[in-house]
């Protein structure tokens, strides 16, 4: 079977660990954020017709006391930023962290989801920052960690995403 | 140039119109430019035919593979189906030539997994049994009980040195787990998640001690489980190891990843994520699966000949005394059937000892004693006896004894069926034997022809006449007195026999005296030394259970003869008279 590294990054809270447990079944606790500051988890998804399994890597979130380990990127087949629709500051540190990624890993697949479209009246990012990050080139996807929404699609779509990538020369973007 | 008869003549028109000129014109051209026309034609042909012919391809087709194989892996992405079709249509069509093709690869597989297999359950199946019966076995089997383990793992965990329990080969950059083999019985975790917090455990470690890229984590420590991690180029090698493991294991982990990274260097540095080509490497992960335990402690050999000659002495022991006992047991049986008023019916001998059932006499043997006599356990023998009346002659003989209550005078013997008493008894006696005799079980007859009777009063006469002379001053029964006394011992027996089956019994007083020579004191004592020398000349205290015996203390003056001669007067005399039993009062005088 096909195994592909994905990394789970975003700003302090913005419910990436949520997303991860509504995808799979946990093995190791919580704890492990807070001491190496992340915990890997799989999931078997299906994409044309093969297998894939994808190897997550659930980074701590990133906030003004820790930054992401540039080591836990290395070897990733692709990325996935989490934002939080309510929080404006972390639509910044995902443009930060696809910065760092872009450096670390190269133009790797990667897809964002805005966290909370459960909650979308009290959105901070708007429509309009929205459309600046599908202008760079961005899939921005809406998801809802609290009731499910969007997060099979998040995944699903990075696999195939990455399955399909071909090879791009890192200085392209 | 030949002619052609069917051509038409060149000088006259031909029916399509054609001059000869024409024709010639041609055939000169045809002559001059046929090859070229033929090439033509060829080019033509292809021009207007654009489908692309076999042969064509042919040419190229191994060259195209080639090039296009370099470039990307589409070309086997496209073949891979119709050749998987392919494959497995050949296997239905003619499995045997598949057989035949991979069995010298698969062979030598399936025997070294099954070998494998074998020795580690022999192994284990080894350990477990060495430990089972000795008294560390028995500590440990208390363990297992009380911790509800195993006793296998029990075992295992006490006389394991070290044993690696999981082998993972992880791609370096991406944590990816490349193959993993583990082996029986241990507990694996999701390998593909263990492999990625592996990784991150060592870039944690290595980033959180400012490290350089090639200072890595070597092994970790958790309670009794120690991780080694062997790095190579493009993978690392991480061993699970219970126990102490010893340096060198390290060395078989990186000639491991060496031999690992020799065999598979293009799918190591094109590693995308397809860990399939790496499960060629499951021999070389087995081979870094060691185990080594604690030799058990082997007894010395002169412990082991100690051991075996105390087996052999007990042993030899057990068999003689085994054989001793039966022969006993035997020379018992022996016994029993000899002797008289006992018949054995069943003798076997049971897991506890013997058991013997029969018949017997009351008047036989004790079998108890006889047992003790074989020297034989009474308690091993557990015997039941049934009563009964034997006809044996001696058995008969002392029935008639015990039932007749034949005097010591008396002889009783047995011919046949038929009792003969002879010897001396008193009449009455003969008189109620006679009577009595033949309802003794055994006997029909009875005869007393050679039998002497005499009667009490006659007894009694015999007696109190008896008259003992002592010499002057002495207390010492003459030999000349002591045949007297002998005629006088027989005649008290029989009178005391006599005495009891009439109901009586017999009282003797015995009475010395002396001369009135000397002082009377002296006289007095020298009076009871005689009267005691003839009681013990005549039995004492063995003249029968009847007889009361009375030394008599005599003077002179009183005693028989007193006023005769001094020679008459140094005497004992008897005095026997018959008493009632159980009073001491005289029935009968002298």
């Amino acid at each position: 079977m096909m195994q592909k590294k994905v990394c789970m990054l975003g700003g302090f809270a913005v419910g990436k660990t949520s997303l991860v447990r509504r995808f799979v079944s946990n093995v190791f606790s919580d704890h492990y954020h807070t001491t190496i500051g992340v915990t890997v988890e799989k999931k078997s998804v299906t994409v044309d017709d093969r297998d894939v399994m994808l190897v997550l890597w659930d980074l701590y979130g990133e906030d003004e006391f820790q930054r992401v380990r540039d080591s836990y990127l290395r070897g990733s087949s692709g990325y996935i930023l989490v934002m939080d629709g309510t929080r404006r500051a972390t639509l910044d540190t995902a443009l930060a962290l696809q910065q760092t990624a872009l450096r670390t890993v190269g133009a790797v697949p990667f897809i964002s989801i805005i966290n909370k479209a459960d909650v979308r009246s009290e959105w901070e990012i708007d429509e309009r920052a929205i459309e600046q990050l599908r202008e760079r080139g961005w899939t921005v996807l809406f998801g809802s960690a609290k009731h499910g929404q969007g997060v099979e699609e998040l995944f699903v779509t990075l696999a195939t995403q990455i399955v399909h990538a071909a090879p791009i020369p890192r200085d392209c973007l | 140039m030949s002619t052609d008869p069917h051509r038409p003549h060149r000088d006259s028109p031909s029916s399509e119109g054609y001059t000869s000129v024409d024709e010639d014109w041609t055939q000169l051209r045809t002559l001059l430019l046929s090859p070229e026309q033929t090439q033509l034609d060829e080019l033509r042909d292809r021009l207007d035919n654009r489908a692309v012919q076999p042969r064509d391809i042919s040419r190229v087709l191994p060259e195209a593979f080639a090039v296009r194989g370099e470039r990307d892996p589409q070309l086997s992405t496209v073949l891979t189906p119709y050749v998987e079709n392919g494959f497995v249509t050949t296997i239905r069509k003619s499995p045997r030539a598949i057989v035949d093709a991979i069995a010298p690869i698969m062979g030598p597989a399936i025997r070294q997994a099954i070998a494998r297999a074998l020795q580690g359950m022999t192994q284990s199946f080894n350990h477990s049994l060495d430990e089972s019966l000795s008294v560390r076995g028995l500590r440990w089997r208390l363990e297992a009980w009380r911790t509800g383990r195993p006793f296998a793992e029990v075992v295992l965990l006490h006389t394991l040195r070290y044993r690696v329990e999981q082998v993972f080969l992880i791609h370096r950059e991406t944590g990816l787990l490349l193959h993993h083999v583990a082996a029986e019985g241990a507990v694996v975790q999701d390998q593909q998640v263990l492999s990625g917090m592996l990784t991150a455990i060592q870039s944690y470690v290595r980033d959180s001690f400012g490290a350089s890229p090639d200072q890595t984590l070597d092994h970790f420590r958790v309670g009794e489980w120690t991780v080694w991690i062997e790095q190579g180029s493009h993978a690392y090698l991480a061993g699970v190891v219970r126990g102490t493991p010893p340096e060198t294991l390290r060395e078989d982990f990186q000639a491991a990843l060496d031999d690992i990274h020799a065999q598979q260097p293009d799918a190591l540095t094109h590693f995308d994520g397809d860990a399939a080509p790496f499960k060629t490497t499951q021999i070389c992960l087995e081979n870094c699966l060691h185990a080594h335990y604690e030799a058990p402690p082997r007894p010395s050999a002169l412990k082991l000949w100690i051991l075996g000659g105390v087996m052999i002495l007990l042993l030899s022991w057990w068999g003689v005394m085994a054989y001793q006992t039966h022969a006993r047991w035997s020379n018992l049986l022996v016994e029993l059937g000899t002797e008289p008023g006992m018949v054995v019916t069943v003798a076997k001998s049971t897991l506890t000892g013997y058991h013997l059932e029969g018949l017997r006499d009351p008047l036989a043997k004790d079998p108890s004693a006889m047992v003790v006599e074989a020297g034989l356990e009474p308690s091993s023998i557990k015997a039941v006896w049934s009563p009964y009346y034997s006809l044996d002659p001696q058995l008969v003989e002392t029935r008639a004894h015990s039932m007749l209550h034949a005097p010591t005078t008396v002889k009783l013997s047995v011919e046949g069926d038929t009792l003969v008493a002879t010897g001396s008894a008193s009449i009455e006696w003969a008189r109620e034997t006679k009577r009595l005799a033949t309802l003794v079980p055994g006997i029909s007859l009875y005869r007393d022809e050679g039998l002497v009777t005499t009667s009490i009063p006659d007894l009694l006469e015999r007696v109190n006449r008896t008259v003992v002379r002592f010499r002057s001053g002495l207390s010492i029964v003459e030999p000349s007195e002591r045949a007297t006394l002998g005629a006088v011992s027989i005649a008290l027996g029989e009178l005391d026999q006599a005495a009891s089956q009439s109901g009586q019994r017999v009282r003797l007083e015995v009475l010395g005296s002396t001369d009135n020579t000397g002082p009377v004191t002296r006289n007095i004592q020298l009076s009871k030394e005689r009267a005691h020398a003839v009681l013990v000349a005549l039995g004492g205290e063995q003249l029968g259970e009847a007889t009361t015996v009375i030394t008599g203390l005599g003077q002179s003056i009183v005693q028989l003869g007193s006023t005769g001669e001094a020679r008459d007067r140094r005497i004992v005399t008897l005095r026997a008279t018959l008493t009632v039993a159980n009073q001491g009062n005289e029935a009968v005088g002298p």
